[in-house]
């Protein structure tokens, strides 16, 4: 089967990095590799949508604004989610978010 | 100045006098009673002219209405706080407000000895007062049930004066719960006829319900709605109603609470317990006579329980020991005779025993406190005795009221229990006629048995009291003798020119009280249909008199064979071995009279045993399925709370996979789903 420049192919690789990004989430105990699964996983998401806006005509347009606004959306996120760590390291010490369990107490 | 304005003020003034001495009546000291007995005093005076006015027809035939301001505007329900005085009305006040002052003067006298409670004594006997005349002069059923329950306060309140005392306590408990028994029914009665009638007045809902609902003024005039269908049937509010006023005035099986009562002072018993607050059973039926008359299997109860109580109560006082107690019985046993009559249509011959009795029974309870008070507080006859000559005034009086009781003409007793067994044996009720003639001659019999060994024979009195009992002072002895002027006259008064003494001296028309009764009775007896009948001096009447008066002497003659007698020449020493001999011969009878027939036994097992075991009953259940359903579902929550908690790991990348577990669920399964 011939995947060579078709829609299945991007949606292919969006899948597998999507699953990686998620793996990582799941099985990484610091809060920094977290955080870089998270933007490995809105990149896949990412690359799914110019795929869907390249393939199809009426959602050319469209497609591109969407992926334009995730990025800057990531970009803030990613931001975001970095002060937070760091607010949290400087106050526990570790990296590790398994040790963060203050709002179970 | 009009005579219906001075109705408000009756009732207003012991209430006055009533708040005063609760507020004030502390710091008074000794001077307590100047408030309360001067308020009494002038509302006895306005009540004089009040009855005045009424009696000789000056608020017309249907009676004064005072209203005052609308008490309930709810809508449909509006009930006005007004007082009403008719010919029925005024008979009462003069009973109850001359007893009344009569009995505020005496416990001047009597309760001096209590320093600490005299004011408070006082204050309820105001407060009594107020209540009592609210009773009687209330317009709607509204006001009289409020009135009712005030009596009965005041009553538990005045029985239970000696709090300290732990058979005073008990007894005005009993007197507080064994009336709210019968209070029930007569709550629900007046239910049933607001919702018969769609009216709380009196007057109204009466006329109403004796005419079957329609074709009457009220409805005509629009205060009362016409439907001629009435839900509750009459029969039910006539029992209703007797609930009530047997609770009230203690018929069986509700009598056991007034024995007890005799635990208060002795001027409330006379005042509460023997000439008032008993009496307002009587009055109720007697006020709502027609509906009585609508439902003659309602009467017929009435008669049954009244000759009953009569007779039980009868037998008990032939052998009690305590002279309260014996007046106590004999109480009860007249209350009964009033509702036999009240049976059997005979209105105006129940308060016209009512009226003698309020003040014969005043007269022999007042007396009995004053033989009380000389031997210090001693109530039992077996240590009396010979009383009679330190005794002079109490004795004198004393005698009156028995011979009056016993139904020795021409006193008062004699008349209107004469009249209740002529009316109940002329009006069918043989077997009524039968049992009152026998309770006439034990009536006779306990009375002389009282006084015998009260004040005939040798004295008993222990050896450390006798040289110290003493006649009461004047202001206990003149309230006796003035109590006794009524008890023997007032029979006479009341039923001349009429029978039986009228047509002896040719003489026509009817007696002075039922005349005036007339028109209350007017609608109860036409729907008896019930005429005038000729009074026949030497005929049946005649006989019937004949019978009263001999059975009264057998009894009064078997007292004094057994007790004594000490009356001018006629003098005999009592006889106790044939009193041993005669109450060995009928074991049982004695000993079911010495314990009352066994009333409080049968209701400790009723109530306290029985009702016990299904109160813990009750309670078992509560506790472990009421309370085990609503607790369970309690600690089901908790439970399964805590189970759950520890799915709260606090780690973020479990609450992540959770969803990413979540979301994968739910995908698969869609696509599984949107596959097929």
């Amino acid at each position: 089967m011939n995947l060579a420049n078709t829609l299945d192919a991007y949606l292919v690789l969006a899948g597998a990095l999507f699953c990686i990004g998620a793996f990582g989430f799941l099985a990484r105990r610091n809060a920094i590799s977290m955080l870089m699964s998270i933007e490995l996983m809105l990149n896949a998401v990412n690359l799914s949508i110019v795929a869907f806006g390249a393939f199809i005509p009426g959602l050319r347009t469209t497609g591109s604004i969407i992926a334009l606004m995730v990025i800057a959306v990531a970009a803030a996120e990613a931001t975001v989610g970095l002060a937070i760590v760091v607010a949290i390291y400087r106050n526990r010490k570790t990296p590790l978010v398994d040790e963060y369990d203050a709002m179970r107490r | 100045m009009n005579a219906a304005s001075l109705i408000p003020l009756i009732a207003a003034l012991p209430i006055a006098g009533f708040l005063f001495t609760a507020v004030a009546g502390r710091r008074l000291g000794r001077r307590a009673w100047v408030v309360p007995v001067a308020v009494v005093a002038i509302a006895w005076a306005m009540a004089m002219v009040v009855v005045a006015t009424a009696l000789s027809g000056g608020f017309g035939e249907s009676g004064a209405v005072v209203k005052l301001w609308e008490w309930i505007p709810a809508g449909a329900v509006r009930v006005e706080a007004a007082f009403f005085v008719d010919n029925l009305t005024a008979s009462l006040l003069i009973v109850v407000t001359t007893v009344g002052l009569l009995v505020h003067v005496y416990s001047i006298g009597y309760m001096a000895h209590d320093e600490a409670g005299y004011w408070r004594f006082f204050a309820y006997l105001n407060l009594f007062m107020f209540s009592m005349l609210l009773l009687v002069l209330g317009d709607s059923w509204l006001t009289v049930f409020a009135a009712w329950e005030l009596v009965g306060l005041s009553s538990y309140l005045l029985i239970g004066f000696w709090y300290r005392k732990n058979s005073a306590a008990l007894a005005s408990k009993k007197a507080f719960i064994v009336n709210r028994v019968g209070d029930v029914g007569f709550a629900l009665g007046i239910m049933a006829i607001f919702v018969d009638t769609g009216t709380l007045n009196i007057r109204d809902s009466i006329g109403h319900l004796a005419s079957g609902g329609v074709s009457l003024a009220p409805c005509a005039q629009g205060v009362v709605s016409c439907a001629a269908s009435m839900p509750i049937p009459v029969w039910v509010i006539a029992l209703l109603i007797l609930a009530g006023a047997m609770g009230k005035s203690a018929q069986f099986p509700l009598h056991v609470w007034l024995p007890d009562a005799m635990e208060g002072p002795t001027p409330v018993s006379a005042l509460i317990h023997a000439a008032t607050m008993v009496n307002a059973g009587v009055y109720l039926v007697a006020r709502a006579n027609p509906i009585f008359a609508s439902a003659p299997g309602a009467m017929v109860v009435v008669a049954g329980i009244g000759i009953f109580t009569a007779i039980l109560a009868a037998s008990i006082a032939m052998t009690q020991t305590d002279i309260k107690r014996v007046l106590a019985y004999s109480t009860l046993s007249q209350l009964g005779y009033m509702f036999a009559a009240l049976g059997v249509g005979a209105w105006t011959a129940a308060i016209f025993h009512l009226m003698a009795q309020g003040f014969t029974k005043g007269l022999l309870f007042l007396a009995s406190g004053s033989v009380i008070h000389a031997v210090h507080d001693g109530q039992d006859m077996r240590k009396m005795g010979g009383l009679a000559k330190k005794l002079p005034h109490t004795y004198r009086t004393m005698l009156i009221g028995s011979i009056g009781m016993a139904g020795i003409p021409p006193l008062a007793g004699f008349f209107s229990k004469d009249e209740i067994l002529g009316e109940t044996f002329k009006a069918g009720f043989i077997w009524v006629w039968a049992i009152g003639v026998l309770v006439a001659v034990m009536t006779a019999f306990y009375m002389f048995r009282l006084i015998g060994l009260t004040f005939w024979g040798e004295s008993r009195v222990d050896e450390a009291v006798a040289p110290k009992v003493h006649e009461s002072p004047a202001v206990m002895t003149v309230p006796l003798w003035l109590l006794a002027i009524p008890a023997m006259l007032l029979g006479l008064l009341l039923s001349w020119p009429g029978p039986p003494l009228g047509p002896l001296f040719g003489q026509k028309g009817t007696g002075l009280l039922a005349s005036w009764l007339e028109p209350v009775y007017k609608d109860g007896l036409a729907i008896l249909g019930r005429g005038e009948e000729a009074f026949a001096l030497f005929g049946i009447d005649g006989v019937l008199i004949l019978v009263s008066v001999a059975v009264a002497v057998i009894g009064m003659v078997a007292a004094w064979r057994l007790f004594g007698v000490e009356i001018g020449s006629l003098r005999r020493r009592g006889n106790h071995e044939q009193v041993r001999e005669l109450t060995a011969r009928v074991p049982f009878l004695y000993r079911a009279s010495l314990n009352k027939w066994w009333f409080d036994e049968i209701n400790h097992l009723l109530f306290i045993v029985i009702g016990g075991r299904v109160a813990a009953f009750a309670w078992w259940f509560d506790v472990n399925v009421v309370d085990g359903i609503v607790n369970g579902i309690g600690s089901v929550t908790r439970r399964s709370g805590s189970g759950l908690a520890r799915v709260q790991t606090g780690r973020v990348q479990n609450y992540a996979l959770g969803i990413a577990v979540g979301l994968i669920v739910m995908v698969g399964s869609y696509a599984l789903l949107a596959s097929r």
